[in-house]
């Protein structure tokens, strides 16, 4: 195979793509709306970028597909030819895209409170743009930005990373390369009750060394949360000043009572 | 149509006796339902039922060319539906996400974690190599089809022998098992999938995890707050780990969890082998001695 | 005596009536001296009355085909303006008018909150026990939750807390025969409360969940469809059980 060539972590303690093992690839955040969706988000986690419309809530386009006490969710992903290195169309039906639509509206279910909204459907889009790996991290974050962004009820934040295990060493946040080479998981987690609400695992490993990559893997999803509740901020900050109002920003304490940056 | 959701008494008395650690069937909350297995008179066909729940699974092998990009290795397909036949829950066309996740989870367990050599189904490089197809009928649904699938298939795989094959030069010689014994197929290790079911501690308990079943019946199954797949193998190797949204999780919950399934794989895995051995001792006369 | 479908059943009466698993024919021109012969449509055991006018076949089956006059355990589907949907397992789902319970009048429109000691299922999932009321291949079942006559309730209405054991239709009628062992047996050990449909559905409660679970196990074990324990090994599996 081509990708054993290139060492996953080298001699200096440096992966192939220049990180430090346990060092996240950069965020990057954009909250603009994008066309007629209720809310939108696009998130870019190296190079996988992934773009989240949500719609809704609003009726059910079939009505047998409703239910009486809660609203339905209902994800599509979409994937662009040109997203990966060689340009591959995927068809509607591919198990893989399926499945990963599965997976993030399992994950959303519990945390959207569907109970407010009986009798209505709540539509998220996903279409990936890039891809180099962690694929569900980058889809599961995005979905939540979307998700506050289109003002619609959660529990909390879900904040996913992954997470490999190289020889015995951890890795976090794994490219493409990486990813081909490594056991790897993806954990997904509610920052305010440190709470795990996915995690999946696809290839061996020890459960000693899953526990290792599990729990540091919990830390540095408390890390992305950061990020995502700073770039929510600074969006809620700006539509504030926009309005006119005279105390421009939002409350400058969360709610945890630390004093965060008014900007 | 699909059959109405469990009624409120249904789903509140589920809850309750959960709570007290009662399970309507009489099992003990992480106690699975023994597995029953039944061989057919073919090698690698065999039935698997957990309680009313009943998998068939089937092995076929035959010669074909390798794709261009893996000329040395085998080919494995999986073939699964989910037939009306199970439970009226299934149709036929569009898969439902319950059947796409099931065969996923198959596919992860089966065929991705490396369970066969799949070198070792070469015959000729570039030329000639081994198909296996693995078919699984699901005949009925009582909850927890993805445990009684993957034994199943697991098993099969286990108990399947193809025929021996000699290359000289470029010429393939397949021998029928009645000139050569069939030989058994090249098995890294033994994956077995195991599911629990979630449902929510009882509200004057004074602890915030959330109760943990094995083996979930069709009624747990549809009622419970969150399910986590585990396949690994006796030797303490995880192989698929999948927890899909569903109640969340201290990591201290988790990582009990999986301690359970780590002993109770030793389990299943001894039951395997002494059911294939007891199987292959009256097999013997028959297919061994040439 | 044991039936096979398409046999010939050779009962004759003046007035005769057919029950379930009996159908006759028409084959040419029927006369006085041979009349249109009627065959069996299922398996099971032939049976008549004792003045051989009324003829029917005794099997057991898991579909529920509706039946005026037969107790029923349902699950409501949906609520509508006039009444409720309810799944009692046959083809089509039921319908129950809000107007058939007691005490209930067009004038009196039932209300939820106005009538808190109706029986009225209060939210979709509920169970209720009715009664069939009408019974058409061409329309869909009705139910009722009193009795036409008096117009009193008859323990008919909603099912509330319990649970429900799904079992076979013979299975019921052996409940509702009160010489079958199996209630007085349970009845022994513990209170407890029934209400057995026929329509394969048996909705049981005690104080205890242990013996609930109890109760729903011996169900299963003595179903004819399911375990087919006799009075002995049902009562050797209710004395397993800790209750």
């Amino acid at each position: 195979m081509a990708s054993s060539r290139i060492e996953v972590l080298n001699q200096g303690g440096y992966r192939s793509d220049g990180r430090k093992q346990h060092e996240l690839r950069s965020i990057a955040i954009d909250l603009a709306p994008q066309g007629v969706a209720d809310g939108a988000a696009t998130i870019t986690h190296g190079l996988t970028t992934v773009l989240v419309s949500v719609f809704g809530p609003r009726e059910a386009k079939l009505r047998s597909q409703t239910l009486h006490d809660r609203a339905t969710i209902s994800v599509e992903v979409g994937v662009a030819a040109f997203s990966t290195g060689e340009r591959r169309k995927r068809s509607k039906g591919d198990k893989r895209l399926l499945e990963l639509a599965s997976t993030i509206k399992a994950t959303f279910e519990p945390v959207i409170q569907t109970a407010l909204y009986p009798r209505s459907q709540i539509d998220i889009y996903l279409h990936v743009l890039e891809q180099d790996g962690s694929l569900l991290q980058t889809c599961i974050n995005g979905t939540t930005l979307a998700l506050i962004n289109a003002g619609i009820p959660l529990l909390d934040f879900v904040c996913a990373v992954s997470g490999g295990v190289h020889v015995a060493s951890p890795l976090l946040d794994l490219n493409q390369l990486e990813e081909n080479d490594v056991p790897h998981l993806t954990l997904a987690l509610m920052p305010k009750t440190k709470k795990i609400t996915l995690v999946t695992m696809e290839t061996r490993l020890h459960v000693e060394r899953f526990e290792e990559i599990f729990r540091l893997a919990a830390r540095a999803a408390e890390v992305i949360h950061q990020e995502m509740r700073a770039a929510i901020r600074i969006k809620a900050n700006t539509l504030v000043a926009s309005m006119g109002s005279t105390r421009a920003t939002v409350d400058g304490t969360d709610r945890d009572g630390n004093h965060m940056d008014e900007d | 149509m699909r059959p109405p959701s469990p009624s409120i008494p249904e789903k509140e008395f589920i809850q309750i006796s959960l709570q007290q650690s009662l399970r309507i069937d009489g099992r003990q909350m992480l106690e699975q339902r023994e597995p029953s297995i039944t061989f057919g008179p073919e090698l690698g066909w065999v039935e698997c039922g957990l309680g009313k729940t009943k998998v068939i699974a089937q092995i076929e092998a035959k010669i074909v060319k390798p794709t261009p990009e893996r000329p040395y290795e085998g080919i494995i397909t999986i073939h699964s539906e989910l037939s009306p036949m199970a439970s009226t829950e299934y149709d036929t066309g569009r898969p439902t996400e319950e059947e796409v996740t099931i065969t996923r989870m198959l596919d992860k367990v089966i065929r991705r974690s490396d369970t066969i050599d799949k070198e070792s189904l070469c015959i000729l490089a570039k030329r000639r190599v081994w198909h296996l197809r693995l078919t699984l009928h699901f005949l009925s649904d009582d909850g927890n089809m993805l445990d009684c699938g993957c034994l199943a298939g697991i098993i099969a795989l286990k108990h399947f022998r193809r025929p021996e094959v000699e290359v000289i030069g470029d010429d393939v010689t397949i021998h029928p098992p009645t000139e050569r014994a069939p030989v058994p197929l090249a098995m890294h290790h033994t994956p077995l999938c195991l599911t629990f079911a979630f449902f929510p501690p009882s509200p004057t308990s004074d602890t915030t995890s959330a109760l943990v079943l094995l083996d979930p019946s069709y009624l747990e199954q549809r009622l419970s707050t969150g399910l986590m797949s585990v396949a690994l193998n006796a030797q303490r190797e995880l192989c698929v780990v999948h927890k899909l949204g569903g109640v969340p999780m201290e990591i201290g919950e988790v990582m009990g969890v999986l301690d359970i399934a780590v002993k109770r794989a030793k389990e299943l895995n001894r039951l395997v082998e002494d059911k294939l051995e007891e199987d292959w001792n009256t097999r013997k006369r028959i297919v061994e001695v040439r | 005596m044991n039936i096979l479908p398409g046999e010939q059943v050779n009962a004759q009466h003046s007035k005769l009536k057919l029950g379930p698993g009996l159908l006759q024919i028409s084959v040419g021109n029927a006369s006085e001296s041979a009349p249109q012969p009627i065959i069996a449509t299922r398996a099971g055991t032939l049976k008549h009355s004792s003045n051989r006018s009324k003829w029917w076949i005794e099997s057991n089956s898991r579909r529920y085909v509706p039946a005026a006059q037969e107790a029923v355990v349902g699950i409501v589907l949906q609520r509508l303006g006039e009444g409720y949907r309810v799944d009692i397992g046959t083809a089509h789902s039921a319908s129950l008018d809000s107007l058939a319970f007691e005490g209930a009048t067009k004038r009196n429109k039932p209300n939820l909150k106005a009538f808190p000691l109706l029986s009225f299922p209060a939210c979709v999932g509920s169970l209720v026990y009715a009664r069939v009321s009408l019974a058409h291949k061409d329309m869909e079942p009705e139910l009722e939750c009193f009795d036409a006559q008096t117009r009193k309730a008859e323990q008919f209405g909603e099912l509330k807390g319990g649970f429900l054991v799904r079992c076979s239709l013979q299975m019921c009628r052996n409940l509702l025969d009160p010489k079958y062992f199996l209630l007085p047996l349970l009845g022994v050990k513990f209170p407890l409360e029934a209400a057995v449909g026929v329509n394969g559905r048996v909705w049981i409660n005690a104080k205890e969940p242990k013996q609930i679970i109890a109760m729903a196990r011996c169900i299963e074990a003595a179903d004819p469809d399911g375990g087919g324990q006799d009075e002995i090994a049902t009562k050797k599996l209710l004395d397993t059980l800790d209750v």
